[in-house]
């Protein structure tokens, strides 16, 4: 299955990744994603999701991994970016929230420290301008920005913290778009609801789009807006969360329905959905 | 078997045997069996044809088993006769005739005769041998002539003058012309008889050995020698503590002390020795030093002042712990004959050096020497790494020069480099060494002296003398080589002596004592300064 | 209850310490004369009044000495070993991070230096050196060699160990969020290496001592009249047994009590790290 570019796209990839001369992981995935959106990408381990979030960072290690095609943005193509260039996107146009919270965060610096290289990457100040950054990035995450709490490190803090914090690093710049691999994976299934939330909050108020990887179509439904499956390298389904949970077209799909743990799903009303909408 | 009808003479044959072996038991029993004498060998014998002789070690195996024409007593420092009963040696230096013994016979048995010297000899100037020892014959161009007049009888011609002829042959350990053993054939007191590399040399009684003792009896006493390779002194020196050796020649001076304080039997100090210990300045003057350092190391009065501004009674009682003597000059008072008996030694005075170096426009300033033109006197002293006295002496040179306003940069470096910067960069600008002299002669200091040679440390290979007094010091040399008369040779001798006291191209620091330790079980030894110090008479040894 | 001893061990480890520096930094006041005093009329001569420990082979104080001594290899090798550390981080630890190419440079680097025949190399360091060095400069000449050459050990462990960084996930998010190479480096890696570090910073203290002291036995160390624990060693030469001058020990056991302290407080580092 494959999208037409359309208006209101943020980013519009068609990209084929292999690493060294083995197969190609990704072969030729088309999807656009839209602003304001939180587009879901569901598919197996191994299937290749990680290396697309990759590449669309540009995190891709050129000596191993080759992309080709293109990740349209804004009018340039990422994948013909400078390092330089790309640098500068990242963290202020695309970021990133990984699976481990506590492997995310470094051991061996305190959050105050991680925060502020964070801000540091992309902004330049007083000590005071960056303190004020770091508090209402925490806050925006609901964490509390006392003194107390910054000088912590990850290892003294509850995963959810922690991945709170990784969050509120993510989100400090106000990117265009945030990249959660697999960003709920390692959490139990209050703390994966509460961040589940977070992450729709801050769609909302932030407008920003979220790509939303995930093995788990059942922790998908909740938050987003479009679903994208991804098995074996290719996208074999794109659709309306509706349309795909509902309706599913392609086979893959339908088995990964199957396998659903057939308990009550956190479902999203339409009204909900308009307001998402509104707030594009 | 032997037939039967032989009986009768088998029994007479039985009976004079155990009669020779009653005799002979009883001969052993009256002198005591010479037993066995136990020493060590400080490295790998390199060799065991006397002619390619070089190392140390080898040096000792060819004193121990090579027979030579004369010997030079070490202890009266007198040549005296052995396999040849006596010499001549031309006016003109050239030519030397040897009247041998007769009856001789090698450890093998082949006879000994002028043919064998012939051979020895022709065998020693060999051009394609190298014989280290040859070298000392080598004068002049052109082929040595033997000839031989009657089997006890040679004349040996070289073609230029050689220096101390005849001593030279204390060297040369004669070779069989004949004997299929080759070199293992020996004329001396002893002969290899198993070698264990890295390990042990076995010497046995060598028993055609010519010599006998006043009683007539067959020498030498020992019945074998073990010399056992042990590059450790320390382990020697613990080796003989704990009685597994007998011998150890030329001891050090913290050794000999430790040693005896628990037995002072057992160590001996035969006093000064002919080895000095001296420190000299770079006077090359195409050295890559500042001008104004060649200026001073090239001033007399500049090497004077140094020279008497060194303790040398606290270098010779502190660093060697009494056992070294302050040296009076380039000949120790050991060298009996050619001492310069006229010079006395240095004295040490800081004042009388300060006051020589101001009347030489150097001014002290605040502690600091400086010469005329502002320089601060400093100089870097080099000597070789590892050896603790000549560290310790530079130590201590570096406090008295300290005194006079002199800074000393002690500095220690690997052998080989401080040999490059000697002899061929000559990138240094004092050196402290110590110069072994195993000759007596003052032929075999000619290369010291001489200004064109190799060996002339403070200015090496001058093309002419570049002073008044190195010419000087040229041609007394030359005369003293060129004569045979004993009497003008010491006085020219005496001479150089007395010019390299007064110029000081070397300053003569201390003469080292000759130490040695010999066990109680050791009888006949008498340890003195040449070596072998301790078995220079191992023919009349014995262990018992 | 193996950490309660280990404290007390390392708190009195860390006494020792602190001791041995305070008494060898008052040695001005200790020993007013000074370490190169020759005493020529009480040479080798056992403890007394005027001596405590007696005096070496040419009359110094070795009480002078000892202080002075430890003085100068105490304070420079720490200095050398935090060189050799720094460097160890940066060739190893960059190295390693970069990863691919640099990483195999540097390690072949690393083995070369391993594989140098440092003695024959040092010996030559030292004869093209000029003649004409005052002592002080012989000292920091030779501890600065020492933290020149010390960084390879460490290098190859601190290489593995950025290399297993590079792509850590804290380090993968570091640069997600735009962080730039070389900070990411210096402040999201090498605080990582901490742990190895440390243990390089202080395995290094003692190694470089001793190799200070072999130095001075062949000549390259600190040179005449300036001390060193290298120097004050080599009196120990040839010396058979402890019995007969037992005062000439004080240096080795000094050097002994000064390499197990740092070992102990050592422990408590790798602890940490740990
Ligand atoms: N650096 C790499 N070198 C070689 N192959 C790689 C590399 N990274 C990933 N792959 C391979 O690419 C394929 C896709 O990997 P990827 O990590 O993108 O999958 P994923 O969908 O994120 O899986 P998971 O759900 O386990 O995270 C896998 O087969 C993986 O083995
Ligand atoms: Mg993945």
């Amino acid at each position: 299955m494959n999208e037409t570019p359309q208006a209101g796209v943020l980013l519009s990839m068609r990209l084929s990744v292999r690493y060294g001369d083995r197969p190609d992981v990704l072969r030729d995935v088309q999807v656009n994603i839209r602003r304001g959106e939180v587009l879901g990408l569901v598919g197996q381990s191994g299937s290749g999701k990680s290396t697309l979030a990759m590449a669309v960072l540009g995190l891709l290690d050129r000596k191993q991994a080759s992309a080709e095609g293109s990740i349209v943005c804004e009018g340039r193509d990422l994948l013909r970016l400078r390092e330089k260039e790309f640098r500068a996107l990242r963290g202020r146009k695309l970021a990133l929230v990984l699976q481990s919270p506590l492997s995310a965060l470094n051991p061996a610096l305190k959050i105050r420290t991680q925060l502020k290289e964070a801000w540091r990457a992309h902004a330049s100040g007083t000590p005071a301008d960056c303190n004020n950054a770091v508090r209402l990035a925490l806050e925006s995450v609901t964490l509390p920005s006392t003194d107390d709490f910054l000088r912590k490190y990850p290892s003294q803090m509850s995963v959810g913290q922690a991945q709170r914090v990784l969050i509120a690093m993510a989100v400090m710049h106000r990117p265009a778009l945030l990249i959660a691999d697999e960003a709920t994976s390692a959490l139990d299934i209050i703390t994966q609801a509460e961040i589940l939330t977070l992450f729709r909050q801050l769609n909302r108020s932030t407008g920003m789009a979220i790509l939303y990887i995930s093995h788990d179509l059942a922790s998908v439904g909740g938050i987003c807006d479009r679903i994208a499956i991804l098995h074996q390298g290719q996208i074999v389904e794109l659709g309306t969360t509706e349309q795909v949970l509902t309706t599913p077209q392609h086979e893959y799909t339908r088995r990964l329905m199957a396998a659903m743990p057939k308990i009550p799903q956190p479902q999203i009303s339409p009204q909900e959905k308009t307001e998402a909408a509104a707030a594009k | 078997m032997r037939p039967p009808e032989k009986v009768g003479r088998m029994k007479f044959v039985k009976a004079v045997a155990l009669s020779i072996f009653v005799a002979s038991l009883a001969a052993f029993a009256a002198a005591q069996s010479g037993g066995e004498l136990r020493f060590c060998l400080r490295s790998e014998p390199k060799t065991f044809d006397p002619l390619k002789v070089e190392d140390d070690a080898s040096v000792a195996i060819r004193y121990l088993t090579g027979g030579v024409l004369v010997r030079m007593n070490r202890q009266t420092q007198v040549l005296e006769p052995e396999l040849a009963q006596s010499w001549k040696v031309s006016k003109d230096g050239k030519q030397i005739t040897f009247k041998l013994r007769s009856g001789i016979s090698f450890s093998d048995g082949t006879p000994f005769s002028a043919e064998d010297v012939a051979y020895t000899v022709q065998q020693l100037m060999d051009p394609n041998l190298h014989s280290p020892t040859g070298d000392a014959f080598r004068s002049g161009p052109g082929n040595v002539e033997t000839k031989i007049i009657s089997p006890t009888q040679i004349s040996i011609t070289f073609p230029a003058p050689v220096a101390g002829l005849d001593r030279q042959f204390d060297q040369v350990a004669i070779l069989s012309a004949h004997s299929p053993k080759k070199e293992m054939a020996v004329l001396g007191p002893f002969m290899v008889a198993d070698y264990q590399p890295g390990s042990t040399v076995l010497l046995k009684r060598n028993p055609n050995y010519w010599k006998r003792d006043a009683q007539g009896r067959q020498l030498p006493y020992l019945d074998s020698i073990r010399l056992d390779i042990q590059p450790n002194r320390d382990v020697e020196l613990l080796r003989f503590k704990r009685g597994e050796i007998d011998l150890i020649n030329s001891l050090d001076s913290e050794y000999f002390d430790k040693l005896g304080a628990a037995s002072p039997q057992l160590v001996h100090d035969a006093g000064p020795s002919l080895d000095s210990e001296q420190m000299w300045f770079d006077q090359v003057s195409k050295a890559p030093i500042a001008s104004y350092k060649k200026t001073w190391f090239r001033s007399p009065a500049f090497r004077r002042a140094i020279s008497q501004a060194i303790n040398r009674d606290d270098l010779s009682r502190i660093v060697f712990r009494g056992h070294a003597q302050p040296a009076i000059g380039p000949v120790s008072s050991a060298n009996k004959f050619w001492f310069n008996a006229k010079l006395k030694p240095q004295t040490y005075s800081p004042d009388s050096a300060l006051k020589a170096l101001q009347s030489e426009g150097f001014r002290l300033e605040n502690g600091t020497l400086k010469d005329k033109d502002g320089n601060a006197v400093e100089f870097s002293l080099i000597t070789n790494a590892g050896n603790k006295y000549r560290e310790r002496m530079a130590a201590m040179i570096q406090d008295d020069l300290q005194k006079i306003g002199v800074r000393v940069n002690v500095v220690t470096l690997d052998f080989p480099s401080l040999i490059e910067r000697m002899t061929q960069t000559f990138d240094y600008e004092a050196i402290l060494l110590g110069l072994t002299n195993v000759g007596l002669d003052p032929n075999e200091q000619m290369n010291v002296w001489l200004s064109s040679s190799e060996n002339h440390q403070w200015n090496p290979q001058e093309k002419a003398p570049e002073t008044a007094w190195e010419a000087e010091i040229d041609q007394l040399m030359r005369a003293q080589a060129s004569s045979a008369d004993p009497r003008k040779r010491k006085e020219a001798f005496d001479q150089v002596q007395e010019i390299v006291v007064e110029q000081a191209p070397f300053i003569y620091l201390v003469n080292r004592n000759a130490l040695s330790a010999v066990a109680a079980s050791v009888h006949g030894a008498s340890p003195v300064i040449l070596a072998p110090q301790t078995y220079w008479n191992i023919e009349s040894l014995s262990v018992h | 209850m193996r950490s309660w001893h280990g404290r007390v061990w390392r708190r009195v480890a860390s006494i020792v310490l602190l001791l041995v520096v305070g008494v060898s930094l008052s040695a001005n006041w200790l020993a007013p004369e000074g370490y190169a005093r020759q005493y020529r009329e009480a040479a080798s001569a056992p403890p007394s009044r005027q001596h405590w420990l007696g005096t070496d082979e040419i009359g110094r104080d070795r009480l002078a000495r000892v202080l002075y001594g430890t003085r100068i290899s105490l304070l420079l090798a720490p200095a050398a070993a935090l060189l050799s550390t720094l460097m160890a981080a940066l060739i190893g630890g960059l190295a390693g991070y970069l990863g691919g190419a640099w990483a195999r440079v540097a390690m072949a680097v690393t083995d070369l230096f391993l594989s140098l025949p440092w003695l024959f190399l040092l010996i030559t360091v030292r004869a093209m050196m000029p003649l004409n060095v005052s002592p002080m400069i012989s000292v920091l000449v030779t501890f600065l060699l020492l933290g020149l050459l010390g960084w390879t050990t460490a290098s190859r462990v601190l290489c593995a160990t950025a290399g297993s960084l590079r792509n850590a996930d804290f380090v993968q998010q570091a640069r997600a969020s735009g962080v730039p190479d070389a900070r990411l480096f210096w402040v999201h890696v090498v605080p990582n290496l901490k742990p190895v570090l440390y243990a390089q910073f202080w395995i290094s203290i003692p190694a470089f001592i001793l190799s200070e002291a072999n130095l001075g036995i062949l000549g390259l160390g600190v040179t005449e009249p300036t001390p060193s624990w290298g120097s004050l060693l080599r009196e120990l030469e040839g010396v058979i047994s402890i019995g007969e001058e037992p005062w000439k020990f004080v240096p080795l056991v000094l050097l002994v009590i000064v390499v197990t302290s740092f070992q102990l407080v050592l422990s408590d580092q790798e602890q940490v790290a740990a």
